[in-house]
């Protein structure tokens, strides 16, 4: 029973599947439509797990980074009224917390062994920006990392220094205030990040001078805080710099938008040499069937349908490829975050194994460009197809 | 159902390099409805060229060509196409049955190209093999065929859709004189019993003789035979 002849399909398609069937008979066009297809699945799985891993670095890197820089900073002009600027922006809707600040350079001194580090002065309780201390009252607060290096108990007396001078009988002496450990905050494993260590306003202000003073504002989430940036310069003092997560990140995330789009374009040719094997392909198969290409226009097949027909057999090639490509690379990136197969060492990055994020939208991108690619490859032979000339292909 | 042909100044030339063939210098030819028509003559006297041109698979380059009443030259490249389907049979010194479709799907091909029920076509494709004793040959696919065999379903496929106008191109010159008189035979039956027109292209004066009417082309017009 000729099933395929009986289906509904159009008559283009009936002779593409026909086509691709056939290939599997034909030593040299099967091996040449299977390293094509294969080509292309293998390049679809390694733009998607590539993709995902620098997703996954990407996710695992923002809610580290981003756990500790504040949502958004206001940095105030010199001599503001710090008090009056923080209850303006409380009255600001959408804000959930504002918090005065005051940072500055200097030294964690203790038996001997000196620390700089950034000094932020806070007034009320902890801010987010210092995970595992946030809430608590406010005190000397130093990184869990530091602590451990140094073997600080909570209520160890520690001296802090400032390289702002103090005038003395003696001469020009740094500052110095000795405050007792409060807590510890976790601290965060990328090399970028200065140490910091909280302390109450009044003290940081003596270190560091009141000149220059910081509002902490935190709003509903991350999105929220973006949209909040705009409404705040209205409510502040002429001169006021508002800067939210993304501009406090913003080499970071660059770098880390860069070196997907890089790798996209790198991984990527990978499908386009599967897609010249696909052109070599389908131009070896409409050779071996000159004569019956030649034939069909005999017996009144339109160039429209003979056309067709080579670039539906150059989508289904691509297609199966595609579609391989697609489950092997979401598969596979599935199982490598799911069991943690990649270990890395965790001293050195801030994880323990490579993660893995396959994003829809990467995923989408990736096919649709993979299958337009496939189809713009099979254009071109099916056009060389529609054009022959029936009595000119028929001679042998 | 069958069609009258009328060629009238029919004249083609070809371009090859630098040399001008006047292949046809004004060929004039009418076949009545239901007639066979055999053309003879040597080989490179434009026999096959003047077959292409009333198939609608070339156009003239002057004269006018008129099937049942259509002039071919009028016709837009896809209406041409539309009008090989519907109004001609071809059968080839070579078989062109297309290596991947079996011998039933061979026959059903014309039919799936003029978007006919695909139930009717394959009724009639089967009818149209049993006819020609294929019977059992069905899902054969080309390449498990005899020669004799192959050009058999190719007089088949040619008939499926009953065109009123069936060319033939040599079709037992690739035949070893045995199966060739056979297939003849099934031709001059078939088209007989369908009534339909036919044009035959040969070299084979035994066949010519078995025709209506016989034309020798020479010098690039038609003579009596």
């Amino acid at each position: 029973m000729p099933r395929l002849l009986l289906s509904p399909l159009p008559f283009a398609a009936v002779l593409a599947l026909r086509y691709l069937k056939s290939t599997r008979k034909d030593a040299f066009a099967s091996f040449l439509s299977a390293v094509a297809a294969g080509g292309i699945a293998l390049g679809v799985a390694a733009l998607i797990l590539s993709l995902a891993v620098i997703s996954g670095f990407q996710d695992a890197l923002r809610s580290e980074i981003l756990g500790r820089t504040p949502q958004l900073e206001v940095e105030l002009p010199p001599g503001a009224d710090a008090a009056a600027a923080r209850r303006a922006v409380l009255a600001v809707p959408g804000v959930r917390a504002a918090q005065v600040q005051a940072r500055g350079g200097g030294w964690v001194v203790a038996e001997g062994k000196v620390q700089p580090v950034e000094l932020v002065g806070i007034e009320g309780t902890v801010p987010r920006s210092f995970p595992g201390a946030a809430g608590r009252p406010e005190g000397l607060y130093v990184p869990r990392g530091l602590a451990e290096r140094w073997a600080l108990r909570r209520g160890q007396l520690l001296r802090l220094a400032s390289p702002r001078p103090t005038l003395t009988p003696f001469g020009p002496q740094p500052r110095v205030r000795t405050l007792p450990v409060a807590g510890f905050y976790e601290s965060g494993r990328t090399q970028q990040e200065r140490e910091r260590v909280a302390l109450p306003l009044r003290a940081a202000e003596s270190l560091v001078g009141g000149g220059s003073r910081l509002l902490e504002v935190t709003a509903g989430g991350l999105d929220e805080a973006l949209t909040l940036a705009a409404r705040l310069p209205a409510v502040l003092p002429p001169g006021a710099e508002v800067r939210t997560w993304q501009d406090l990140n913003r080499p970071l995330l660059f770098a880390l938008r860069l070196e997907k789009a890089v790798l996209f374009v790198a991984v990527f040719l990978i499908v386009l040499v599967a897609a010249l094997a696909l052109v070599a392909d389908l131009a070896l198969v409409t050779s071996s069937k000159r004569p019956e290409i030649g034939m069909l226009g005999a017996m009144g097949a339109t160039a429209g349908e003979v056309g067709g027909a080579f670039l539906l057999l150059g989508a289904l090639v691509g297609g199966l490829g595609t579609a391989a490509g697609a489950v092997l690379g979401v598969a596979g990136a599935w199982v490598l975050d799911r069991y943690e197969l990649l270990p890395v060492p965790g001293r050195v990055y801030f994880l323990d194994y490579v993660p893995f994020l396959v994003r829809w939208q990467d995923l989408v991108v990736v096919l649709a460009l993979t299958l337009f690619l496939a189809l713009v490859s099979s254009y071109y032979t099916a056009r060389r197809a529609a054009a022959m000339d029936p009595i000119e292909a028929m001679r042998r | 159902m069958s069609v009258a042909v009328a060629a009238a100044g029919v004249h083609k030339t070809y371009v090859d390099g630098v040399r001008r063939v006047e292949v046809l210098r004004g060929v004039d030819l009418e076949v009545a409805p239901g007639e066979l028509v055999a053309v003879v003559g040597p080989s490179g006297s434009g026999k096959s060229t003047l077959l292409h041109l009333l198939g609608a698979l070339d156009r003239p380059d002057a004269g006018a060509i008129a099937i049942g009443g259509t002039a071919l030259t009028e016709l837009s490249p896809r209406r041409l196409a539309h009008f090989r389907n519907r109004t001609i049979g071809f059968v080839f010194q070579f078989h062109q049955l297309l290596a991947d479709f079996d011998a039933l799907e061979n026959v059903m091909l014309p039919g799936r190209i003029a978007r006919r029920d695909p139930r009717q076509v394959l009724a009639r494709a089967r009818a149209l093999l049993e006819e020609v004793g294929l019977a059992d040959r069905l899902d054969h696919f080309p390449s498990q065929l005899s020669g004799g065999e192959r050009q058999r379903v190719a007089i088949c496929r040619a008939l499926a859709l009953e065109p009123p106008l069936l060319l033939a191109d040599e079709p037992t010159g690739n035949l070893d004189p045995e199966s060739g008189a056979q297939v003849f035979d099934l031709f001059l039956e078939l088209q007989e019993r369908h009534q339909t027109t036919g044009v035959l292209v040969t070299h084979n004066p035994a066949i010519a003789a078995r025709c209506a009417r016989a034309l020798r082309l020479e010098g690039g017009v038609l003579q009596p035979g």
